[in-house]
C-alpha cells in the first residue's frame, strides 16, 4: 500500500485550514501528524477518510496493483477525534455491530475480538455495557473497533488523549502490533514521547502548513540549530574561563563540576574538546540531542506570530 | 437496492428499541388499568343505588327501582333540615307557580336521571291535560325515521362498519408515525451526540446509513401498528363476547386491510425519511426548534379525517393521489367507496417515487449536515441540498 498526498488545500469559509500539504506513506509505516490545536491535522484526516474533499491537490492510494483517487472504505480503519460508541450496549455488541458493518461474519468478528480484548485485558468485561467502563477502557474499545476488520490503513486521531501513562504505553504496544501485522498507521497526537518511540515518519504542522517533515533524525537535523554538550571537569572551572574559549557560544553551570555548553557555529567538536582540555581534565563528555518535544516546541515557537519563520 | 450494510443498520436500530419484556409488561399494565377502571366504574355506579325523594302534596308518580317518591307529613323547612342532618331524603321536590325545583345537598350523577324521569312525568301530565292518551303521546315522542338513499352505488355509506376500518387505519397510522417520530429523533441526534456518526461514516455511505435508519424505524412503527391493531381487535372481541355473547367480525374487509399494508409500509417509510432528514440537520436537539417540523407528517391523517365524510369528493380524491398524503387517504377512501382497480395502483406508484426521492434527500442532508461540524444548517441550505442532484 502506498499513499501519496500532493499539495492539498482546504478552506472553511474564510479560514485556510490546510495549505499546500504533501507527504507520502509506504506500506507498514507509522506516520505521525503533529501540531498544536488548529494546525490542520484533523482537516487532513477528514480528507483522507473522505468526509471532505480537498479544494485542490490530490490524494492517491495504491493497493494490490489498484490505484484510487480516494481511500476506499474497505481499506480503512478509523478512530475519529470526536468519538463514541453506544453506551447502553455491551462491548461485545458494539464491536460485533461495527465488525459486521465492515463485512466480517459473526464468527470472524468474535475470533478477532477475542484477541484484541486479551491485548487490552478486557476479556472479562466483554458483556459490560460501555457506560460502565472507565474513559480509558472505552477508548481501548474504540481502538479495537477501528482495527477489528484488519484494514490496510488505520487512521487514529489523537489515540493517546484521555489515557493515563500506563494505558498510553498499552496503546504504543497496540500500535506496534498493528505495524507487525503489516498495517499502515496514520496518527495525530500531542504526546511527543509516544510518537518518538513509534513513528517512522512525521509531519509537524502549524497554521495549516508543513513546518518539518521526515524521519526523527531528519527532523532533528532540520530543527536542531544548536549543538550542545554536557561536560564534567576533574577540577573547578569558572564561567569566565569558559567564556574566553572561542569554541563556546554559551555555558550553563550544572551541579558539581558539570556544565552544559553550547558550541559556537564555526567550531568543530574536536577543536572544542582540545580547548576544554587546556582548562582541566575531562571526566565526562556527552553530546546533547534534542528530543521531539524540544524540536516541536522550537519549531512552533518559530511559527508563532512574531517568531522567526 | 438496499445494501447488506443498510440491512445490518436496520436490524440494529429495530432491536435497539425492541424491548419485548418492557412491552409485555406495558400491555399487562394497560390491561390491569382497564380492569381497574371497569371495577371502579362498577362499584361507584350510582344508578344501582336507591334514592328517596320527598315530593309535594298532590304529586303523583310511580316509584322506580332507583327512585322512591314519598310525601312526608312534615313541613318543607323540616324536610330540608332533615336532609342536611341525616339521610332521610336525597332530594326534596317543590312546585311553586308552575316552577319545579329539586333541592339537594350537592351535585350528583343520579340527579340527571331524576331530571329525565321528571321531564317524562310532566310531559305526560301536560298531555293528559291536553286530552292525549298514552298511545298518542308515545307517537309524538317517537323520532321521525329518515332513510338516506345514495344513487352512487360505489358509496358504502358513512354509518356502515367500513368507517370503523377507515378510522382504525388513521389511528394506527398515527400510532406508527408517533413511534417513528420519537425513535428517529432519538436515534439520529443521539448518535450524533454520542459521536458515533463519524466512525460510521468511515464504514458506510451516508445513504446506506440513512436507509438503514429509515428501514429500522419503519419496522418499529409497523410493529407498533400491528400490535396496536391486534390489541384493538382483541378489545373489540372481548367487548363483543361480553355484550352480545358472540364475536362478529363480518365488518372486517380483508381486501381493504390487505391494501392498507403496502400503503402503511410506504407511508411510514416516506415519513421516517422526512423525519430522518430533519433529524440529520439538527445539531443539538435541546437547542433546536427543527424537531417540531417532524410533526408535519401527522398532517396527512388530519387532512384525511377532515374529508372522511365525503370520501368521493374532490378533496379526498386529491389527497388519495397526492404522494405526500395518499398513504393515509387512499386506504380510507377504499374503505368508504368502491374504487377502480387502477386507482390504488397508480397511487402506490406515485408514493413509491416520493419515497425514493425522500430517502435520497435524507441521505444528502445527513452528509452535508455532518460536513458542517457543529454548525446547524438553515432551512435555505436544507432545501438547496434537497433539490440538488449532486452525487454523495
Amino acid at each position: 500500500m502506498q499513499l501519496i498526498v500532493t499539495a492539498i488545500n482546504k478552506a472553511y469559509a474564510s479560514v485556510q485550514a490546510v495549505k499546500q500539504v504533501s507527504f507520502q506513506i509506504n506500506s507498514g509505516e507509522i506516520f505521525a501528524l503533529l501540531g498544536p490545536n488548529g494546525a490542520g491535522k484533523s482537516s487532513i484526516i477528514r480528507m483522507l477518510v473522505g468526509m471532505t474533499r480537498p479544494d485542490s491537490g490530490s490524494i492517491m492510494i495504491s493497493y494490490q496493483d489498484q490505484h484510487y483517487d480516494h481511500v476506499p472504505r474497505r481499506l480503512l480503519g478509523y478512530l475519529p477525534e470526536d468519538r463514541g460508541l453506544y453506551p447502553d450496549k455491551s462491548i461485545e455488541k458494539n464491536l460485533l455491530y461495527l465488525a459486521q458493518l465492515h463485512g466480517l461474519t459473526k464468527a470472524q468478528a468474535l475470533t478477532e475480538m477475542d484477541g484484541w480484548l486479551q491485548v487490552f485485558e478486557l476479556t472479562e468485561r466483554r458483556h459490560d455495557e460501555l457506560k460502565q467502563l472507565s474513559k480509558g477502557n472505552q477508548q481501548k474499545v474504540q481502538l479495537i473497533a477501528a482495527v477489528l476488520h484488519q484494514p490496510a490503513l488505520v487512521i487514529l486521531d489523537e489515540p493517546f488523549s484521555g489515557l493515563d501513562p500506563i494505558n498510553q504505553e498499552k496503546v504504543v504496544e497496540f500500535l506496534r502490533q498493528l505495524k507487525a501485522r503489516g498495517m499502515t498507521v496514520i496518527l495525530s497526537a500531542h504526546q511527543m514521547a509516544m510518537v518518538e518511540k513509534l513513528a517512522d515518519h512525521m509531519l509537524l504542522m502549524a497554521h495549516g502548513q508543513v513546518v518539518l517533515a521526515g524521519t526523527l533524525e531528519h527532523i532533528r537535523a532540520q530543527g536542531q540549530s544548536q549543538r550542545q554538550m554536557k561536560v564534567g571537569f576533574a577540577a573547578a572551572v569558572s564561567m569566565e574561563q569558559l567564556q574566553q574559549l572561542s569554541g563556546i557560544a554559551s555555558a550553563e553551570a550544572l551541579s558539581g563540576h558539570y556544565w552544559l555548553l553550547t558550541l559556537a557555529d564555526t567550531v568543530t567538536v574536536a577543536l572544542c574538546l582540545q580547548q576544554l582540555l587546556q582548562l582541566a581534565e575531562l571526566t565526562q563528555v556527552e553530546m546533547q540531542t534534542a528530543d521531539l518535544h524540544q524540536l516541536y516546541l522550537a519549531a512552533m515557537a518559530k511559527h508563532q506570530p512574531g517568531g522567526a519563520v | 437496492m438496499i445494501s447488506r450494510q443498510s440491512l445490518i443498520v436496520a436490524k440494529w436500530e429495530f432491536l435497539r428499541f425492541f424491548k419485548w419484556k418492557q412491552q409485555l409488561v406495558s400491555y399487562l399494565l394497560m390491561l390491569a388499568i382497564m380492569a381497574a377502571v371497569a371495577l371502579w366504574s362498577f362499584f361507584t355506579d350510582e344508578s344501582r343505588q336507591q334514592y328517596r325523594i320527598a315530593v309535594p302534596v298532590g304529586f303523583s308518580i310511580e316509584n322506580t327501582e332507583q327512585f322512591q317518591f314519598q310525601r312526608p307529613s312534615i313541613s318543607l323547612d323540616a324536610q330540608l333540615a332533615q336532609m342536611q342532618t341525616d339521610d332521610s331524603w336525597h332530594a326534596v321536590l317543590t312546585e311553586q307557580d308552575g316552577n319545579i325545583r329539586i333541592n339537594t345537598l350537592t351535585g350528583k350523577k343520579w340527579l340527571a336521571q331524576l331530571e329525565q324521569l321528571l321531564q317524562q312525568h310532566y310531559r305526560a301530565v301536560a298531555a293528559q291535560k291536553m286530552g292525549l292518551n298514552a298511545e298518542q303521546l308515545a307517537q309524538l315522542e317517537q323520532p321521525v325515521s329518515i332513510d338516506l338513499h345514495y344513487l352512487d352505488q360505489s358509496y358504502k355509506g358513512s354509518e356502515r362498519p367500513e368507517k370503523m376500518i377507515a378510522l382504525g387505519a388513521l389511528i394506527l397510522l398515527f400510532i406508527g408515525l408517533s413511534t417513528a417520530f420519537g425513535q428517529v429523533l432519538m436515534s439520529i441526534t443521539g448518535e450524533k451526540q454520542q459521536r458515533v456518526t463519524e466512525q460510521l461514516y468511515a464504514i458506510l455511505t451516508p445513504q446506506q446509513w440513512m436507509d438503514g435508519k429509515v428501514l429500522g424505524h419503519s419496522f418499529s412503527a409497523l410493529k407498533a401498528m400491528l400490535t396496536s391493531g391486534l390489541v384493538m381487535l382483541l378489545s373489540f372481541a372481548v367487548v363483543s363476547l361480553f355484550a352480545k355473547n358472540r364475536l362478529d367480525l363480518s365488518w372486517l374487509d380483508i381486501g381493504v386491510v390487505l391494501w392498507l399494508i403496502p400503503f402503511a409500509l410506504l407511508g411510514v417509510v416516506l415519513c421516517a425519511s422526512f423525519m430522518g432528514a430533519i433529524a440529520a440537520s439538527i445539531d443539538d436537539p435541546n437547542n433546536s426548534g427543527k424537531s417540531a417540523v417532524m410533526m408535519i407528517t401527522w398532517l396527512p391523517m388530519v387532512f384525511t379525517y377532515l374529508v372522511i365524510d365525503s370520501p368521493a369528493g374532490w378533496g379526498m380524491t386529491l389527497l388519495s393521489f397526492l404522494p405526500l398524503t395518499s398513504f393515509a387517504a387512499m386506504p380510507v377512501k377504499m374503505a368508504m367507496v368502491e374504487v377502480a382497480w387502477w386507482q390504488p395502483l397508480l397511487s402506490l406508484l406515485l408514493l413509491l417515487g416520493a419515497v425514493w426521492w425522500m430517502r435520497r434527500v435524507a441521505g444528502r442532508v445527513f452528509l452535508r449536515g455532518m460536513q458542517m461540524y457543529g454548525k446547524e444548517p438553515g432551512w435555505a441550505e436544507i432545501v438547496r441540498w434537497a433539490l440538488s442532484n449532486k452525487a454523495d
